[in-house]
């Protein structure tokens, strides 16, 4: 009997060891796919390609946004913010004390994760089941789109180490800079290679957001431009503007009501190029804002000044205060002084103050609390009136909906103008320089680089190009009195992290 | 030596008995133990004679002697009492345990052990030793108590885990023990389900006899044995006690007329005007933190039965506690009830049978952000500036905005007269009113709902051989409901909320095991004793899975109003989310051997086998070995008998174990949503989900191990005195970490086996106890100190950055190799410059000014890499950020019915990053020390001139201008008891009535200047952002037994 009992146990501890082998401790991943056995067909493709795009967001999406950076680094505003350290990078970039430390890693990692998403795409691209031509389309938008964040980050950083197929975690700290040349010339090859696959324009509204062949040849016109390649750039912008204040053939016009392009009712008109999509949408909380499924506009949170007082009855609409960040310089407020685009660019509080449309507190003097680096001026183009305000989940401060432009015709026009001022067709620049002005309602005046540059400061405010516009045209001396050292601040320094441990080296005099 | 004693005793008892003359009488009496209890069974003789008697069920004895005898109380286990009778007819006694505890028995994982014969490091907490303690977590019995454990409480919120760390850091991830109670394994987040009065020990693994516990050994275990029943009569108990809580320090912080002055001083230095004219006019202003420090209630009630027969006995109890915290106690709450039945039985000769089973329900209120420079109450109370009144009383104030009027804002909290509480316009942000937060957060709560049980089926079919099967399971259910109301704290981000919302949330999760043991013992030729246990174990955490709903826009603004029966119209405005965790499953296969040669040599060896879903294909499973061996020389024959070292015991042991304590499918590449684009405009406007990889693949993903070594000596001295030294090294291979790779992949971090870090250190356990007449005396000691050092990271990777703190420039803490795991680094300041003739000495190489721009009252920064400029290259280690050494020291004295027990525990060897000023509200409040602030040469050589803009970054650099000494030294609890003598209690019915008043943290001894220096936070200790300090209590308890 005892005999039995222990056979009988024994029998019983092996049939459950056996239970408990391999299998047992096998489990599958529930709402997430395994790598191997994705991009199988079209959906899965195209959601790996709206990943790509999901990086474009960094225009004017989070904290860390390209407008309110790059407009930090100009004569034209300030870091602005609650103090001098709200921010240590906008604020460093803005007096030009950035560092390796202080330089926020965003700027380089969020392309660079654009980058490795489209690298995995392109590479699993061929083996997708789908129809061929959508696929050269979705190859192409890719390769673009992956293009445009080299553009950026050479832009940004200079000198980069160029990837362009997925990086074997082992080899993560074996990879060189490239030069600056070597990035032009994939950017530009890419660009070529893509362009063709392109729809000319895009005319579907669902797909409104997607890259046109407008939007790659005013990317690769932009790269020509920042390598002084004149011709190349002016003929890829000569496509995309057609006869100037006439509708170009990929259907570009410049829109007649200035104002109008930063109306959350008027995304993707006529004069856009590149755009960068926002909606309430998308519901975001603090939790999820730079991230990835924050839809949100930022800079419509951040430039506008805080604690805004209007006074009983006032006749403009209420703007949503913010966070004063990105006031606006003295130096371009008096520039455009008296310029038709004043209103629709500038947040003129002091004269709503003497207007009675601010109303003054023992608490708030000035009908408004100042913060830092305060001038009284602000950036309107992006400031929200409470209408405009989410009403739906997540925190309102983070689902603004206003669309932001990488490029618009405008930007273009002046573009080709100054190419060809450089090669020579001064009559076509002089077309394409009033046809800016006219818009706005001002007359034409003689086209020069200067009268091409001072368009582009005034009609280009606040959009982000003017910190770009000064170091390619090599006419930094303005940002000189802000602390810009020449031969070093013209690119930012590599984030430390970022090339610790690497063989990355630090850029010049960081 | 005992064989003489009792012939002694023999030859005197005959001799007595013919020279006895004296008149018998007859005595009662009753015999206790130290605790007050019966002892059932003690032998009392009538000292040189053969008479004697044995006490019944309660202790009770009737014996009859000479009126000059003296009595003879003896117990095994318990020391020897001779008691005179001098005549009395009543003579209670109470004996005490044996010093000499040599037949203690220590849990080890899958049995028990004669601690005679442990060869592993195994610290044991009793449950008698915590009784009355006020211990409301498990973690907190461990504290001063054991040596080699580290323990650091996250929080002086009620019910708040603790840091705990036994022997260092293992690893750079998940470094808390593995707790299992009564075989359930449970993380440290959900011990709390433990009535401390359950109790029968705690052991803590500490060496390789964790590795009994393979996968999840590295970090320690700690075993949790719960009470069984005793047999005989019914036992019922009640332990009870009340107090109030109050804190125990603050953090000096300006008031209003320093404020005032020291900003106009900042101002000036920043080239700006005067901004307060008259700073004195503003008196202290308002004291944030005699806001939000309140007294709080706490009490502590169980009451448990005990009792049944040889054959079937049972244990049950019912407890509660319920303990306010002392910031703001109408939020900060913990209420528990728990419920217990263990019982076991002998349902044949063969066949034993045994469970327990607990229910337990949790009610938390918390005070949201603590240790947070993102606001929350504490960091409120220091920051925000003392000028900002705590309630506007002036109806023309009030009546304007933000508080009222045409611009007045929806969401303004008003004390019961309607005045609005006061809003701060120069500190913003997350920085609010402590009451109008407050009231913001009315009515929320947190709960959890825990089942926990386990049986066993025990047969033993022959002599020696045991096959045992134990199924544990624990379900918890936990949420929260949330009330948000409309709220507007101030101008800045996220300071206020337009829309009220309602969100409830409730999650479950579920552990099962299963284990099955066969355990076979014999004893050859009366000295080999040989154990053998072969066993298999399945362990399955099935994923949490849980759900949240949301509505907004309730139309009502209060939150008792607030309910989920609104109908609410917009579906917009009703939200819902919902997960499901992944499945962690473990299955195991062990086996170990013991032997013993007449308990003189011991040996034990152990081998487990774990396969775990955490890792792929590659690695799926994992072995883990452990050999342990001892002498004990003192039972050598050659051993001299002396009174000098009654017991002395070498052993030693080696093993290794491992951690899978990662997050799921990290072998795999796997693509996730959530990196969503919009298209369309108007209302075509869609968010399509975009999907990619989110980190690289690391298919050969593996176990972590540690390779555990101890070499110990137990010595008793003088049959009283036990001292133990351990000597340990541990070493941890292929940590699992996340390998921080450059921002140019474009991918997060993946999980891999990174480097090494090795451990080092000392234990000393001390122990006393004696009794000296009517007075017993006890002492235990323990202090230990260990050494922890990074050998690797990866072959690329030289170092990471840990934590940073909010607009600090740089990390403030490291993991380096040849560093201890967290030190802190940063600048390193040499002083403050007095003059510009300071500035223009500092030179470097070249014999140009280092710090060309800086100006007197500036940081004279070290030239660490000396290139005579001050740039990133230049910072350094700046000091560890854990202890070198921790220490507790708990003492006991007992005198007649009187007892006074004190527990005392330290730690010493730290900095502390104090993080609580937030440096970007630039008008937050200061430190008191900003009181010793440069103001002119020969001010301050530690403390820079007040400015703003700081461009010499003396404020914004990480630096050792933010470390203190993080040294410190508690009595952490003081109890005085008084049992009542049992001939008054007896009439009651009581066998025991005991009083006690105790305090806790009633003493602090530390330099550190933020609330505490007791600060835990997991992985990331020694930055203090504002934590929630640890209360001082004082109770009153009483222990009933009937």
């Amino acid at each position: 009997m005892y005999k039995s009992k222990i056979l009988w146990s024994l029998a019983g501890l092996a049939m459950i060891a056996a239970a408990c082998g391999e299998d047992f401790v096998t489990v599958e991943p529930k709402g997430s796919f395994f790598e191997e056995n994705y991009y199988a067909n079209e959906e899965q493709a195209f959601s790996g390609l709206v990943a790509v795009y999901d990086v474009l967001r960094k225009n004017s999406g989070g904290f860390e946004n390209m407008i309110t950076m790059l407009n930090a680094g100009s004569d034209d505003f300030f870091a602005g913010g609650g103090s001098s350290s709200d921010g240590n990078g906008i604020h460093g970039f803005d007096n030009f004390t950035i560092n390796e430390l202080t330089v926020p890693r965003s700027y380089f990692g969020d392309f660079y994760a654009g980058i490795a998403r489209a690298n995995i795409l392109i590479t699993k691209l061929p083996e997708t089941n789908m129809d061929e031509a959508k696929k050269a389309r979705f190859l192409a938008e890719a390769r673009t789109l992956r293009a445009f964040y080299y553009f950026e980050l050479v832009n940004l950083f200079g000198n980069i180490p160029l990837i362009t197929a997925p990086v074997a975690t082992a080899d993560a700290y074996n990879i060189e800079q490239s030069t600056p040349e070597e990035v032009y010339a994939f950017i530009e090859s890419e660009l070529l290679a893509s362009i063709n696959d392109l729809p000319q324009t895009i005319t579907a509204n669902i797909e409104l957001g997607r890259l046109s062949q407008g939007a790659a040849k005013s990317i690769l016109g932009k790269a020509y431009l920042y390598q002084d390649k004149w011709a190349e750039a002016a003929a890829q912008f000569a496509d995309v503007n057609g006869t100037p204040g006439t509708t170009s053939a990929y259907g570009y016009s410049l829109v007649s009501d200035f104002a109008s392009l930063w109306s959350i009712n008027n995304k993707f008109n006529s004069e856009s190029i590149l755009e960068v999509s926002h909606t309430n949408l998308s519901n975001a909380g603090w939790g999820n804002w730079g991230g990835g499924n924050d839809e949100g506009n930022s800079v419509n949170q951040m430039v506008g000044p805080r604690g805004l007082n209007f006074a009983a009855g006032h006749t403009i609409p209420t703007y949503v205060s913010g966070w004063s960040f990105n006031p606006v310089t003295l130096d371009l407020r008096n520039a455009l002084l008296g310029d038709p685009r004043y209103e629709a660019t500038i947040f003129d509080a002091p004269a709503l103050l003497a207007a009675g449309e601010l109303e003054a507190t023992p608490d708030l003097p000035k009908g408004y609390d100042d913060a830092d680096q305060d001038t009284g001026y602000f950036l309107k183009k992006f400031m929200p009136i409470t209408s405009e305000t989410s009403t739906g989940g997540g925190n309102a401060e983070l689902n603004y909906r206003q669309n932001s432009y990488y490029i618009r015709l405008a930007d273009t026009y002046l573009m080709e103008a100054e190419a060809l001022m450089h090669t020579g067709n001064a009559g076509r620049a002089q077309q394409l320089l009033t046809a800016v002005r006219a818009r706005v309602g001002l007359g034409a005046v003689p086209v020069t680089l200067e009268a091409i540059y001072n368009e582009r400061r005034l009609e280009l405010a606040g959009e982000g190009h003017r910190f770009f516009d000064l170091v390619r045209t090599g006419r930094t001396d303005v940002l000189v009195p802000y602390g810009f050292v020449k031969g070093k601040n013209e690119i930012l320094p590599l984030p430390f992290q970022d090339i610790s441990n690497t063989l990355l080296e630090q850029n010049p005099f960081y | 030596m005992k064989f003489k004693k009792v012939l002694f005793f023999c030859i005197s008892a005959l001799l007595l008995s013919f020279i006895g003359h004296a008149q018998n009488i007859s005595i009662t009496g009753r015999v206790t133990d130290e605790t007050g209890l019966p002892v059932p069974g003690t032998t009392v003789t009538v000292k040189g004679t053969q008479t004697a008697s044995m006490t019944d069920i309660d202790g009770n004895y009737q014996i009859s002697a000479p009126s000059n005898a003296t009595l003879v109380f003896t117990f095994i286990g318990y020391q020897n009492l001779e008691v005179a009778v001098n005549g009395r007819a009543s003579l209670d006694a109470r004996i005490t345990s044996s010093s000499e505890n040599l037949e203690e028995v220590v849990v080890v994982g899958y049995g028990t052990q004669k601690k005679s014969v442990v060869t592993g490091a195994i610290s044991q907490v009793k449950g008698k030793d915590l009784e009355g303690q006020p211990v409301t977590r498990i973690e907190q019995t461990l504290q001063g108590r054991t040596s080699g454990v580290y323990v650091a409480a996250n929080a002086g919120q009620p019910g708040s885990s603790a840091t705990v760390r036994v022997r260092g850091i293992t690893t750079l991830n998940n470094n808390d023990p593995l707790y299992v109670v009564d075989g359930i394994w449970v993380e440290q987040s959900a011990v709390q389900f433990i009535n401390q009065y359950d109790i029968e020990s705690v052991e803590v693994l500490k060496d390789a006899s964790a590795s009994v516990y393979g996968t999840r050994a590295a970090n320690g275990v700690i075993l949790i044995t719960t009470k069984k029943g005793k047999a005989g009569k019914l036992t019922v108990s009640y332990n009870g006690f009340s107090g109030f809580s109050e804190e125990s320090r603050r953090v000096g912080v300006l008031n209003a007329t320093q404020y005032a002055t020291l900003m106009n001083e900042r101002s000036v230095n920043d080239g700006g005007g005067i901004i307060y004219a008259d700073p004195a006019s503003l008196g202290r202003g308002t004291d944030w933190q005699d806001v939000i420090f309140q007294n709080a209630f706490r009490e502590s009630h169980d009451v448990n039965i005990s009792g049944g027969t040889e054959a079937s006995r049972f244990y049950a109890s019912f407890s509660l506690v319920d303990q306010e915290g002392i910031v703001l106690p109408s939020i900060s709450r913990y209420q528990r009830k728990t419920i217990r039945l263990n019982s076991d039985h002998k349902l044949s000769k063969y066949i034993t049978f045994g469970q327990t089973a607990t229910y337990s329900h949790e009610k938390n209120l918390g005070i949201g952000n603590t240790n947070s420079e993102f606001g929350g109450p504490l960091s409120s109370a220091l920051n925000l500036d003392p000028l900002t009144p705590l309630v506007i009383t002036d109806p023309a104030v009030a009546g304007q905005a933000p508080y009222g009027g045409a611009n007045g804002q929806n969401g303004i909290f008003t004390n019961q007269q309607g005045q609005p509480y006061g809003i701060s316009s120069l500190v913003t942000n997350e920085m609010a009113n402590p009451l109008a937060y407050e009231a913001s957060r009315q009515g929320n709560y947190g709960y959890a709902d825990n089942l926990i049980g386990s049986a066993f089926l025990e047969i033993a079919p022959i002599d020696g051989l045991k096959l045992r099967t134990t199924a544990v399971g624990k379900l918890a259910y936990y949420g929260s409901q949330t009330f948000t109301p409309e709220y507007y704290f101030n101008n800045g981000p996220p300071g206020n909320n337009d829309i009220n919302s309602l969100s409830r949330s409730t999650n479950t999760n579920f552990f099962w095991s299963v284990e099955n043991t066969a355990t076979y013992t014999k004893r050859f030729m009366d000295s080999h004793n040989v154990s053998v246990l072969l066993g298999q174990g399945a362990y399955v955490q099935e994923g949490e899975k849980g759900q949240t709903t949301t509505y907004r826009n309730l139309p009502i603004d209060s939150w008792q109003d607030a309910s989920f029966n609104f109908d609410i119209p917009d579906p917009l405005d009703r939200l819902g989310s919902a997960y499901r965790g992944a499945d962690k499953k473990t299955s195991s296969l062990f086996a170990r051997l013991t032997y013993d040669y007449k308990e003189r040599y011991l040996l034990q060896a152990f081998v487990r086998r774990d396969g775990s879903t955490q890792f792929g294909a590659n690695n799926k499973f994992g072995n883990f070995p452990s050999v342990s061996a001892g002498w004990v020389p003192s039972k050598e024959s050659f051993w001299p008998e002396n009174n000098v070292v009654t017991q002395l015991k070498f052993r030693g042991s080696w093993g290794v174990s491992g951690n899978d304590q990662i997050g799921s499918f990290l072998y795999a590449s796997i693509i996730n949503g959530g990196y969503n684009y919009t298209y369309g405009s108007g209302s075509n406007t869609t968010i399509i989900t975009g999907s990619t990889i989110t980190t690289p693949p690391n298919p050969d993903l593996e176990w972590e191990e540690t390779t555990k070594r101890n070499i110990a000596a137990e010595i008793t001295l003088f049959r009283d005195l036990n001292l133990t030294i351990d000597l340990w090294k541990s070493k941890t291979t292929g940590i699992l970490g996340t390998l921080p790779i450059p921002g140019y992949v474009g991918l997060s971090s993946p999980t891999a086996n990174l480097g090494e870090v090795e451990n080092k250190g000392i234990d000393f356990e001390l122990g006393y106890r004696k009794t000296f007449g009517e007075v017993s005396v006890g002492l235990n000691g323990n202090i230990s100190m260990f050494k922890n050092k990074v050998n690797t990271i990866s072959p690329s990777l030289d170092f990471y950055t840990l934590a940073g703190v909010q607009s600090l420039v740089g990390e403030a803490q490291r993991v380096q190799v040849g560093h201890s795991v967290g030190a802190f680094y940063g600048y390193h300041h040499l002083g403050v410059f007095q003059n510009q003739a300071e500035i223009d000495a500092y030179v470097g190489a070249d014999g140009s000014p280092i710090q060309p721009n800086a100006v007197p009252g500036d940081f004279k920064w070290k030239d660490v890499n000396a290139d005579g400029q001050i740039d990133t290259d230049d910072r350094e280690f700046l000091g560890k950020s854990l202890p070198s050494y921790t220490y507790g020291l708990s003492f006991n004295i007992e005198y007649k019915g009187f007892d006074l027990n004190v527990l005392g525990q330290g730690a010493a060897g730290n900095k502390i990053f104090n993080a609580l000023r937030r440096l970007e509200l630039s008008d937050s409040n200061f430190q008191t020390n900003a009181l010793n602030r440069w103001s002119g040469e020969g001010t301050s050589n530690t403390y820079p001139r007040l400015t703003s803009e700081d461009p010499n970054g003396n404020f914004s650099r990480s630096s050792n201008f933010y470390l203190e000494d993080g040294d410190y030294f508690r009595i952490k609890t003081m109890q005085l008891g008084y049992s009542l003598p049992t001939d008054i209690i007896g009439k009651a019915g009581l066998t025991r009535a005991r009083i006690y008043v105790m305090g806790e943290n009633l003493f602090t001894f530390t330099k550190y200047t933020g609330f505490d220096p007791e600060i835990g936070g997991g992985n990331s200790v020694g930055i203090d952002r504002g934590y929630y300090p640890q209360a001082r209590s004082y109770m009153l308890g009483v222990n009933l037994q009937f």
